[in-house]
């Protein structure tokens, strides 16, 4: 797939590897079934497709109704089983593992608010308090540190959006009125798009922004000199400048 | 009899036949729509040809607004004013009373007022893309706040939301009715395990619509209110403000309508093709219960599943967790149905009529479409699958492929008993293999872009880097969707000289034993049965030895007495 330019974006996540592991399993399955599938149907029509006499079994037999209930569970079993499992694995102990997130002290914190078409970017600034005069602001681009998790919250001014990262193979939509979540770590340097998945309006194509991951020094000397900017630039008249919300850690 | 008397009258077999016309033209509709979308992820910015400029004005390219509208109505017409009527509206009319040995529908006349609720929603509709600011534009499914407004504030979207409510109405009449047949006017002996395949399907579908329309038309209404009325049920502001409604509200009323939806649209198809791959295989159909309990409890866990469109909206880890659980155990039924349909194949004798091949392409679509669709039950996998085109392609292969070639499978079936003429075998071969191969071809070129990461509902994708790599997939399925459209004029060739045709049909061409072909007339005169018959059998009576000896034929009807003295295969 990937020779013909198709298959997956460049996994650019620590964790993105457990759901790139469940999709090539699953197409596996699903390839092996669908084959098995198709033959049997061609199977059938060759085989009995020029006999005389049918049978008259009305498959009511226990023999009979065992064999569909058995093969039945069997596919469920190993098929949605496996599935089951390693979702759930995924979600508690990463994508969804909110907890160990906020607790883990090297985290970086960053407010999203999505509104029609752009993404407002919020960072705490030294104080690591949010909606303060020294956080940092941006639009449509994200600075973020290589090998740190970093747990974006995530709000929207008019309708529903949605963040995706698809080289990090998450996303979470941003929903007027609440505040969601989603976290990533990122494993390599490298500029990295941010896509809206959730149809937010006409101009829905173009809320596009991107993603920087930085070496952890370069991060740190960027976000320090940002913030000084912040500062100098930072006026508490300005309403446009209080958008963001105290964090609301962990729920 | 006259056009006037067929267009005024009550009668179940003509509401049926109208409900297939007007069902055929909003699909031709519906179909129109595709195109011009698979036009604009092919050749974006470049004019469409011939209609381009009358629709679009300026070059003639399409707009972005013109885009939204087109995903918008295409989704809305192909559901709710394409598929449902023909699977429900002309299948469930005509042959529920046919099938179960009943000289009419229940409650005739508020059946017949259905149908005309259903041409206002209609024509509501169509009159949506005349007003001033088009016609709806916020998805199908309507999501507020977008579509309470703000992103939506023309008349089309109101009258859209409208006409989305007097549909819901059609559809609960008529379930109404259906489901009043099936309960008190089957003939004598056609107990429920003597049932067609068919009538279960449609009939379980009747259960759900008379369950879960009323979902959609309280969220449509709710939505309406908030557009209309001022109301803030579904408008929140921003995150720090905290005021208004619950936008998840919506989505909670929506799904719980919407994911049934897609067993409503795939149970009468599910009945038809276990009818006819038992008809074709000259066989009784394999564990003929253990089906119908499959259909029962894709029925009874179908509202149990809907919060897997909401895995990323936002709900709580537990209840994502509950849903994936529910909604991969929805599959366990499936199966069974799967694995009936081919041990009834086996050790059949089968024959390849037009029917059975589209029965037999519908079981191949609808499993890759299941098999497509646990990716998006597994949480893991849908936070990188989820709003993507690999969502469009799955659904499309079970609501758009399977209902499609399910449909066409009971079309090819009955037609000579709507209407008297039998469709050409060989032109619908051709029809089928067009549609088959097309379907698949085209949803597959969906999931593979969906796959590699193109988002649903993108006017542009190519305005993402990391999706120009998929502009030769996308044209290349785009061109296989411009040839599906093409072919399906082979159908409106087939059904254009099939109509004038002077030859009549056989009473009985594919000599099955079900009660609908023992009537002489097709299609039969109003009344049905001169007498009601009394029903001795299951539908499926195939290949038993007695048959050939006694009968000298395969096949055994319903209600048709045996010789005495033989015994009962």
């Amino acid at each position: 797939m990937s020779g013909l330019g198709l298959g997956l974006p460049e996994n650019a996540s620590a964790h993105g590897h457990l759901i790139d592991e469940l999709l090539w399993v699953t197409d596996r399955f699903d390839v092996v079934v669908v084959a098995l599938l198709l033959g049997v149907l061609v199977l059938a029509c060759v085989r009995f497709g020029r006999s005389r006499t049918a049978s008259s079994d009305r498959g009511g037999s226990r023999w009979a109704i065992a064999k569909v209930v058995g093969l039945s569970l069997l596919l469920f079993g190993v098929v949605d089983g496996y599935l089951l499992g390693a979702s759930l694995r995924g979600v508690d102990q990463v994508f969804w593992n909110f907890g160990a997130v906020e607790q883990d002290p090297r985290t970086l914190r960053v407010e999203v608010n999505a509104q029609e078409w752009t993404w407002s970017i919020r960072y705490a600034g030294p104080d690591g308090a949010f909606n303060t005069a020294d956080d940092v602001l941006s639009l449509d681009e994200v600075r973020v540190p290589v090998g740190r998790p970093v747990l974006f919250e995530l709000g929207a001014s008019d309708v529903i959006h949605s963040f995706s990262l698809p080289a990090f193979r998450v996303k979470q939509d941003a929903v007027p009125g609440q505040l969601t979540r989603l976290w990533i770590e990122p494993a390599r340097a490298g500029t990295f798009e941010i896509v809206c998945q959730q149809f937010c309006g006409v101009s829905h194509y173009k809320m596009r922004g991107t993603l920087v991951a930085m070496p952890e020094a370069d991060f740190d000397a960027w976000l320090q000199e940002a913030s000084r900017q912040a500062r100098l630039a930072f006026d508490p008249e300005d309403p446009g400048a209080h958008w963001g919300w105290a964090w609301r850690a962990a729920r | 009899m006259s056009l006037w008397r067929a267009l005024v009258s009550s009668d179940h077999k003509d509401l049926g036949r109208k409900y297939l016309w007007t069902g055929l033209a909003a699909l031709a509709l519906g179909g129109a729509l595709a195109m011009l979308i698979r036009w604009q992820w092919a050749y974006p910015y470049v004019p469409v040809p011939l209609v381009g400029r009358p629709l679009f004005g300026g070059t003639g390219a399409i707009t972005p607004a013109a885009y939204a509208s087109i995903f918008t109505t295409h989704g809305l017409v192909m559901i709710f004013w394409a598929m449902t009527p023909i699977l429900i509206g002309a299948f469930g009319n005509f042959l529920i009373p046919l099938l179960i040995g009943a000289r009419q529908m229940a409650f005739r006349r508020l059946n017949a007022a259905a149908y005309w609720v259903f041409l206002c929603s209609l024509v509501v509709v169509l009159a949506s893309f005349l007003v001033p600011l088009g016609t709806a534009s916020a998805g199908w499914t309507s999501y507020p706040p977008l579509a309470a407004g703000i992103a939506a504030p023309g008349l089309g979207q109101t009258l859209v939301l409208f006409a989305l409510l007097l549909n819901g109405a059609a559809t609960v009449m008529g379930a109404i009715c259906f489901i009043a047949t099936v309960l008190r006017e089957r003939a004598p002996g056609m107990h429920w395990f003597r049932l067609p395949l068919t009538v279960w399907g449609i009939f379980l579908t009747a259960v759900l619509n008379l369950l879960f329309v009323p979902m959609l038309a309280a969220a449509t209404a709710l939505l309406l209110m908030d557009r209309c009325l001022g109301t803030q049920f579904f408008i929140a502001g921003a995150a720090a403000v905290h005021g208004g409604g619950d936008p998840i509200l919506y989505q909670h009323l929506f799904w719980i309508f919407a994911h049934p939806e897609v067993y409503i649209l795939i149970l009468p198809a599910w009945g038809i093709i276990g009818d006819v791959i038992s008809f074709f295989s000259r066989k009784p159909a394999h564990w003929y219960r253990g089906t119908v309990y499959a259909l029962l409890g894709i029925t009874a866990l179908s509202g149990t599943v809907y919060a897997h469109h909401m895995f990323v909206a936002g709900i709580r880890p537990l209840v994502g967790k509950a849903f994936m659980l529910t909604t991969l155990t929805i599959s366990l039924p499936s199966q069974v149905l799967a694995f009936n349909w081919l041990f009834t194949l086996w050790r059949g004798s089968i024959r390849l009529t037009t029917p059975m091949l589209f029965a037999l392409g519908t079981v191949f679509v609808f499993s890759v479409g299941g098999l497509t669709g646990l990716y998006l039950g597994g949480l893991s996998t849908d936070l990188y699958l989820h709003d993507s085109m690999w969502v469009v392609g799955h659904f499309h292969l079970i609501m758009a492929a399977a209902t499609f070639l399910g449909a066409f499978c009971g079309l090819y079936f009955w037609f000579p008993k709507m209407f008297g003429r039998q469709l050409d075998e060989t032109l619908g071969k051709i029809h089928f293999a067009c549609s088959a191969v097309l379907l698949t071809a085209v949803f597959g070129g969906q999931l593979l872009a969906g796959y590699a990461g193109q988002p649903r509902r993108l006017f542009d994708p190519y305005q993402y880097e990391y999706l120009q790599r998929l502009l030769p997939l996308n044209r290349w399925t785009s061109l296989l969707a411009f040839a599906l459209a093409l072919s399906q004029g082979v159908f409106v060739w087939n059904l254009w000289r099939t109509l004038r045709s002077k030859v009549p049909a056989r009473e009985n061409p594919w000599e099955v034993g079900t009660l609908e072909w023992t009537l002489t007339e097709s299609p039969p005169a109003p009344g049905n049965f001169a007498q009601v018959p009394t029903v001795l059998r299951g539908p499926h009576t195939f290949s038993a030895t007695v048959l050939g000896t006694e009968l000298g034929r395969d096949y055994l009807g319903q209600a048709e007495p045996l010789p005495a003295g033989v015994q009962e295969p």
